[in-house]
This record gives C-alpha cells, sequence and structure tokens, in this order.
C-alpha cells in the first residue's frame, strides 16, 4: 500500500467511523442473544490491504479510541487489536491470498483469537465474578458473525483504499483492440 | 535497506506494544481522564445523533431476534398458558402477588423513591461496550444534568446498575451484569439478605449470594435493594428498588454455596430510556 495523506485520512475516517457505527448500531442488537463486534474484522481487512504495520497501527488507534469513548482502562483493547490487525497483515505478507473466502475467515478465526485475547488480558486484571459457560457460546457466535460481516467490510474498505492498492486481486477485463479492415 | 526496514517496523511494533502496556498501567482502575472527558465531550454529540440515525436499522435486526425468538416461544407459552389457566382459577393468592408486583413496578410514586430525596433524570442509551466482559452503557445525560458517579440507574423494569464515570454531557453506566458490580439485597417477604452479584457472560442471570443457609428461598420470590445504612455509611440505593425474581433455589446450592440464581427485571439487553437516581445520600 502507498500511504499518502490523502490514504491516512481515509484510514482514520474508516476508523472512527468503524468505531461509532459498533457503538452505536452494533452493540445495541442481537442475534441470538449475542452482539456482533465488526472492530476486529475491521482490523483485519486493514491488515490484509495495508500489511502488518497498517494493521497494527490501526488496531491501536482503534481499540484507544474505543477506549476513550467508553472511559475504560485505555491500552486492553488498543493492545488486543494492534495483535490482531499485525497478524493479519503478517498473513498477508507471507501467503498469497488465492480465494475469496480467505479475508472472511481470517476476520472469523482473528475475531476469535481477539476475543479470546480480551478475555485473558481480563482475567490477569482479575475477575470478581464467577465465569458462566455461556461466554464460550458467544466468543463463537461472535467470531461467526464476523465471518459474515468480514466480507463486505473488506470489500468497501477495499473500494476506499483502492487509489493507494500496489496490486488489485481481480485484474480489469481489458477491452480489445479495434482491428481495422478485418 | 530491507534489514532496515524491517528493524524500523519491529520498532514501531515495540512502541506499540510498550505503549499499551504504559496506557495500561496508568490508567487502569483510576476511572476518566482528561483525553478521555475531551474525546467524550467531542464525540458525545456524533454518538447522540448516530444513535438516532440507526434507531431504525436497530429496530428491523430486533425484528428478526424477536421473530425467532418468539417462533421458539410458541410452543413454551401454549403450555405455560395451560398452567397458567389452571392457575387462575385458584389465584387469589397470585394476584395478591400480582398486586405486590405492580406497586414495585411503579417505582417513581412508590414508596421506595417517594419519601426519599432522590430526584429521578430521564436519560436516553447512546452506545454499548461491544465485549462481554465489560456490561456498560453509555447515556446522554452527565454532570450538567445533576448527574454524579455511583447514582443509581433504573428503569421502569427496576434497578439497571450504577453511574460509573460521568463527562459534562454524558455518562457511563455500569450495569448489573459487570464483573464488578455487587449490591446487597433482599428477598421478599422472607427478608432473607445477599449480595447480588454477575455471573459474567450471562446476562439472563444473576446471583444472590452470600445468603443464610438456615433460612429457606424458593423460585417466584422477589429480590429488591436492602438499601442499608449504618455508622455513617449507607448503600449507594435506596431499599424497596426491584432488582429481580429468585430463578433457581435448590436446598443443595444455598445449604452448600449459600446462593441462589435470580433473574433481573429490567431487560439489560435492549436499554433505551433508563432514570437516574441523583441527590441520594452518599454515606
Amino acid at each position: 500500500m502507498i500511504l499518502t495523506g490523502k490514504i491516512v485520512a481515509r484510514i482514520v475516517a474508516i476508523c472512527m467511523l468503524g468505531v461509532l457505527l459498533q457503538l452505536s448500531f452494533f452493540s445495541r442488537v442481537e442475534l441470538f442473544h449475542v452482539s456482533p463486534d465488526i472492530l476486529p474484522a475491521l482490523v483485519v481487512c486493514l491488515g490484509l490491504l495495508g500489511g502488518s504495520m497498517t494493521g497494527a497501527v490501526s488496531g491501536f488507534g482503534i481499540g484507544f479510541f474505543l477506549d476513550c469513548l467508553l472511559v475504560e482502562a485505555l491500552g486492553i483493547s488498543s493492545l488486543v487489536l494492534l495483535g490482531t490487525g499485525y497478524l493479519a497483515g503478517l498473513f498477508r505478507e507471507r501467503f498469497e491470498i488465492h480465494s475469496s473466502l480467505v479475508p472472511a475467515l481470517l476476520c472469523m478465526g482473528l475475531t476469535l483469537l481477539a476475543e479470546l485475547g480480551y478475555g485473558v488480558i481480563q482475567l490477569l486484571f482479575g475477575i470478581d465474578a464467577p465465569l458462566s459457560t455461556l461466554i464460550i457460546r458467544d466468543l463463537l457466535l461472535k467470531s461467526v458473525y464476523a465471518f459474515f460481516l468480514g466480507w463486505p467490510i473488506y470489500l468497501i474498505v477495499r473500494r476506499t483504499l483502492r487509489p493507494a492498492l500496489v496490486e488489485e486481486p481481480k485484474l480489469q477485463r481489458r477491452r480489445q483492440p479495434t482491428v481495422l479492415g478485418a | 535497506m530491507y534489514r532496515k526496514q524491517v528493524r524500523r517496523r519491529r520498532a514501531v511494533l515495540a512502541l506499540l506494544i510498550v505503549g499499551s502496556f504504559v496506557l495500561l498501567t496508568i490508567t487502569y482502575g483510576q476511572g476518566s481522564n482528561g483525553l478521555q472527558r475531551g474525546v467524550s465531550t467531542i464525540f458525545s454529540p456524533v454518538q447522540s445523533v448516530s444513535d438516532r440515525a440507526l434507531k431504525p436499522a436497530r429496530d428491523l435486526v430486533d425484528w428478526f431476534d424477536k421473530t425467532f425468538d418468539a417462533r421458539g416461544e410458541n410452543g413454551r407459552l401454549k403450555s405455560e398458558l395451560v398452567t397458567a389457566r389452571t392457575q387462575a382459577v385458584a389465584g387469589q393468592e397470585a394476584l395478591q402477588e400480582n398486586r405486590q408486583l405492580r406497586k414495585l413496578l411503579e417505582l417513581d410514586r412508590g414508596p421506595a423513591l417517594a419519601s426519599s430525596p432522590y430526584e429521578p433524570v430521564i436519560g436516553r442509551v447512546t452506545a454499548r461496550s461491544p465485549t462481554v466482559w465489560h456490561a456498560s452503557v453509555s447515556i446522554d445525560i452527565g454532570s450538567s444534568d445533576g448527574v454524579h458517579a455511583d447514582d443509581p440507574v433504573i428503569s421502569g423494569d427496576g434497578v439497571v446498575g450504577r453511574i460509573a464515570s460521568v463527562e459534562g454531557g454524558s455518562s457511563q453506566v455500569m450495569l448489573l451484569t459487570d464483573h464488578e458490580s455487587a449490591i446487597s439485597a433482599k428477598v421478599l417477604p422472607a427478608g432473607v439478605q445477599g449480595v447480588v452479584k454477575p455471573e459474567v457472560g450471562n446476562p439472563e442471570d444473576l446471583i444472590l449470594d452470600f445468603i443464610d443457609s438456615t433460612k429457606r428461598v424458593h423460585g417466584g420470590l422477589t429480590v429488591v435493594t436492602a438499601g442499608w445504612r449504618a455508622q455513617g455509611l449507607a448503600s449507594l440505593f435506596p431499599p424497596g428498588l426491584p432488582l429481580g425474581e429468585v430463578t433457581k433455589a435448590s436446598i443443595v446450592e444455598q445449604e452448600a454455596k449459600e446462593q441462589v440464581q435470580v433473574r433481573p427485571y429490567a431487560d439489560l439487553r435492549n436499554l433505551d430510556l433508563v432514570q437516574v437516581l441523583t441527590g441520594g445520600s452518599r454515606g
């Protein structure tokens, strides 16, 4: 990805819009009693398109903005999401993305990892109440939602950052030249 | 050139990780800081606008969710209806209980609040924490509306939680299901006292802990706030606010763990309008 001032501004706008959408919409709707979490999927998409550094920095920024708006301890979301973005970027740098299912599957896997990571950090800081086994259902459903939401998020982010992408996965169909006199 | 690039990337990554730990160390358990207050104040109007703009879309998703739920509940409700009809014939006792519950639910006019110094302020929920570990919501009223930290928050159904932090025009509400929440409560009419705590990850159930195992509690009893006052200290919640209903109270669990399960009256996952009880005593 070629990072210019305009592209950085677009990435910042995507991140802020994602956090606001998460807090005002996705966190407040429930399907099967679980709210979707699009932020890990958004960070994964940015990592897949921009590489490990873009993924890590945008993950850190999204986590920081989220914690600021929720007035929670700064750093937990940043740490989890920077790891998520870095891993997604690392995948893009190490492997070729052949299938269109890869972004959605990565969103699913890394969302589960991010939620587990968040849980581990919370447990390290101490949980004053007993844990319910329903938490496993919540984590799994969140990652399933990330699979279905990851693909549209990936398409939207790719379309927004298209001018900065070095290579397009899908080549544009070229018009055949007209042969005069044929 | 490549090595230099790799070294620079590693340095940025290390900086971000160290930055996260530094932020965590500085801010964990410290409440809100100036930066968070600033960001929250700037984006509070934006959140409020986006909350209202996205309400139709939320309602649509809720409709789908409720339709799925309703299909599953149909069969169960039919069998419950048969039981309820039988009970209704000989239901003088149930009617009396119903009247008591209705009295408890009329919170503003009820004795719990009428004789207390609390002044209710209505707020609208604008955001909700996305993780299953923190159960908190943001509301669009803050210190400018007279809201203070630790003020009790209720909905029309019962206790919702308490104010965790306050900004100028917004506040964070720590819900009953947050792992840091604990409220002294008593079971009516038995009078058994205990502490209501959440079970993390399970928003349907609360636990009434530390109860007297010699007194029996059974399902269906009402749990209200205890509202104790002793030696200059007082509970944050006024007494008699409805919290929930005892759902599971096996004798084994009561004797071994001294706890029973409680289902909160307030629908904590679909909060829209809440009341903050401002101006109460904070002993």
